[in-house]
Order: structure tokens, then sequence, then C-alpha cells
């Protein structure tokens, strides 16, 4: 099986994709009983961080080179994903602190299966515009169990931005900083 | 490939990026608050009056009823809670004295008509508690909180209607509920001293705009400098290679 694994791309992103909407809608369904919101959270991250065992950082786009750039652009991503709540600030949600290691901890994780690892086999199958719609997608419905159907629109346009980024830039660093930063103050 | 065509490629990918940040930016300014990703409750608060930066569609606040029965002269161990899960009340066995009783009943009532308490800001409903027999135990109280207003660092009760309000205490439990323990049913809300107004939910989203004014301007402090040692690396060096490419 784990040659076939290695001898078929489709097949590997069609497991790891499955994987993750697995493990993110569980973790959704999991945040709605109180009691084990916080474990939900960080068991799932851990659960989604597993997807880039055996990738070559160089391939999920964790590279160190430019490291300035990277760190820059994630400034800019984030400046650009809290720019609508910005504007409109009276109506942005506030998360409380104990919940900030939480936030940090699922969107790391997020990053890491979603442009990392799904995004790696994805173009390995199939090539850039591949990985950017198929990432996007998976990433979509994984959040239709957290987000009301309204919200899922601009879900979807926050994935094809960072996917595009990933895709442009070949970096993931940028992603990361940049909704982490997001999920910080919101 | 000609020098022209190199150039447009070399363009279409930040070109790409722009226009799905701006794609982003539509999209997320069509719901509010714009890129929300999760970590705040699932469930919409119900408020008895929504504030202005409550979303549409509020419902009123349910209330809660519990029968807890008397078994061998000792009233059992039970939770009284709201139909919408914002109020719960936790009795441990014996919380009550049962003279005379073979079951006690609780009841959680959402009250929009109250004595507006001074120097007090109250960032949940205000709740009545009420039982058909005097607590002798403490009881633990859940209260929950919507992700529109600032936190609450207190819960704070009142005998009567009229009578006024007195901190009990509260700390935060899980995600977007304050909690505390209390002798005495009545009146109960969550909320912060007046006089802290000023550093909170305001303050709080007051600062992100500033904090997405100073990543803008980092972006661009910073990118001007990192531009022109590009500029000149690529003039007169060759780039360092990427670890991808060697992957």
């Amino acid at each position: 099986m784990i040659s076939a694994l290695a001898t078929r791309p489709a097949v590997r992103a069609a497991m790891i994709g499955a994987y993750i909407l697995l493990v993110e809608w569980t973790r959704a369904l999991a945040y709605r009983v109180p009691e084990a919101a916080v474990a939900s959270v960080v068991l799932g991250a851990a659960a989604l961080a597993v997807t880039v065992i055996g990738w070559p950082a160089g391939r999920l786009g964790l590279g160190t080179s430019r490291l300035g750039l990277r760190i820059l652009g994630g400034l800019a991503l984030a400046a650009v994903l809290l720019l609508p709540a910005a504007v409109r600030a009276s109506s942005a949600p506030i998360i409380p602190a104990s919940l900030a290691l939480t936030a940090v901890t699922i969107s790391v994780a997020q990053e890491l299966a979603f442009r990392g690892a799904l995004y790696a086999a994805l173009e390995e199958a199939g090539g850039a515009p591949v990985a950017i719609l198929g990432s996007t997608v998976a990433w979509t419905a994984a959040h239709a169990l957290s987000h009301p159907p309204a919200f899922l629109g601009a879900v979807a346009a926050a994935g094809l931005l960072l996917a595009l980024w990933r895709w442009a830039c070949r970096d993931l660093v940028a992603p990361i900083i940049g909704h982490v930063i997001a999920d910080l103050a919101l | 490939m000609t020098p022209e065509p190199v150039a447009r490629a070399a363009l279409r990918r930040p070109i790409l990026v722009a226009f799905a940040a701006a794609a982003y930016v539509m999209a997320a300014w069509m719901v509010t608050p714009g890129f929300y990703d999760g970590i705040s409750p699932q469930q919409p608060y119900n408020f008895t009056s929504p504030p202005p930066q409550a979303p549409p569609g509020n419902l009123q606040p349910r209330p809660g009823h519990l029968v807890i029965k008397v078994i061998d002269g000792v009233s059992d161990a039970n939770s009284a809670f709201t139909e919408d899960g914002q109020v719960v009340v936790g009795f441990l066995p014996g919380a009550f004295n049962v003279t005379g009783k073979t079951t006690i009943t609780v009841d959680i009532t959402p009250e929009s008509i109250f004595t507006t308490p001074t120097g007090l800001h109250f960032a949940t409903n205000v709740y009545l508690i009420t039982a058909d027999a005097p607590l002798v135990k403490d009881v633990n109280l859940v209260l929950r909180y919507s992700d529109v207003v600032p936190a609450p660092s207190n819960v704070y009760w009142a005998a009567a209607s009229n009578s006024p309000w007195k901190s009990i205490g509260g700390q935060e439990g899980q995600p977007f509920t304050i909690q505390t323990t209390t002798r005495q049913l009545g009146y109960f809300a969550a909320g912060y001293p007046g006089n802290a107004t000023r550093s909170s939910p305001s303050a709080g989203s007051q600062l992100l705009p500033i904090a997405v004014a100073v990543l803008i301007l980092g972006v661009l402090i910073a990118g001007i400098p990192l531009a022109v040692v590009r500029r000149r690396r690529a003039a007169g060096e060759v780039d360092e290679p990427d670890e991808e490419d060697e992957a």
C-alpha cells in the first residue's frame, strides 16, 4: 500500500485531503461541546500537523531563503485578512486571551496541512492549478461545519489568496504568519 | 523567450495574488466581521436587548426549569440550565434545606426589567434564578457571554429587582463563559465596572484598526529597503538558490 501511495500521487493527494477533512470536521463537532472546546482545538492541530511527516521542508514551502521577504509577506497577508474587520471595528469579535495559544496552534497546523502537505500532494498529482483550486476547495469544505454558510465565501476567498501566495512565492512561511496574526487579532 | 514575454510572465504571479487579495476584501466585506476562523463561539448569543454590534437575527433568550428530587431527606445533585445554554447552575447533593419537601423546583428567567446598575456595565443578560427552598450549600453558576462584547470580569448579584448590585467574583471557565459560586439566589448578570468601559470592547475594536495600520506601514517601510537590496543583487550578484529547487 505504501508503494502504491508513492507511485500514485493522485491517490496520495486524495488520502491526505480526506484525512484533513475528517480531522477538521471532527474538531468542529467536538468544539461545540463546551468542556471539549480547547482540547478539540489542540488535538485537532496535532492531528493536522501529522500530515507534513515525510515531506521535505522545501517541498512544503518552509524554506529560510529570503526570510525577510517571507516575514514581510506574512505581515502584508495579515493586513489584507484583517482589513475588512478593521474598517468595521465595532463589529469585530474579541477573542479572550486564554484562546490566543489555541488560535496560534490551529492556524499553524491548518497552514501546514492545507497549503503545506495537501498543496504539495496536489501539485505533484496535477500541477499548480490543481493544487491551488484543490486546497482551496478542501479548505472551504473543512470550514462548512464551523462557519455559517454566509461566511464560506469569505473563507474560500481567504483560502484562494493564501494558496496563490503559496504558488507565486513557493512559500508557506508568509501564509503561516498572516493566518496566525489574523487569528490572534480576531 | 524574448525579454518582453518573460517580463509579462514574471508579472503574472503578483498580479494574480493582488486580484485574490481584492477578491478576498470584497467577499469579506459582505459578512461581518470579515475574517473569522471559528475560534469564536458557535452559537450566537441571545440578547434580551441586543447591542448595536450584535449580528442580525437576534433571538430572545430562553428560560430554564428544573425539578430536583429529594431522596432520603437530601436534595439530589443536578444542574439547571436555560434552553439556550446561556446559564447553567450546578447543585451538589444536599444543596437545599428540604424540610417538608419531596421535590425542589428551580426556575431561570431572563429579565428585561431591572434596576439599571450605576457604575456597572453588563456583558450578559440579567437572569432571575429562583427555587422554592433555601440554599444551604454553594452552587456553581456559569454564564455564557457573547464575542461581540468585552469579556466580563465579574458576576454580579442583586437580591431583588430594585436592590443594589454586588460583585460575587468570577473566573473564566470554558471559552466565552464566566463562572462563580454563590449561596444565594436572585438576579445575576456578568459584567465589568463602568469605569472600565474606556479600556474594553471598544478598546479592543480600536486596537484592530491601529494594528492593521501598523502592519501596512511596516510592510511599506520594510519593503522599500528590501526591494533596493534585491535590485542591487539582481544587478551584480547571483541569487541564492531556493531550497525547493534543491529538493
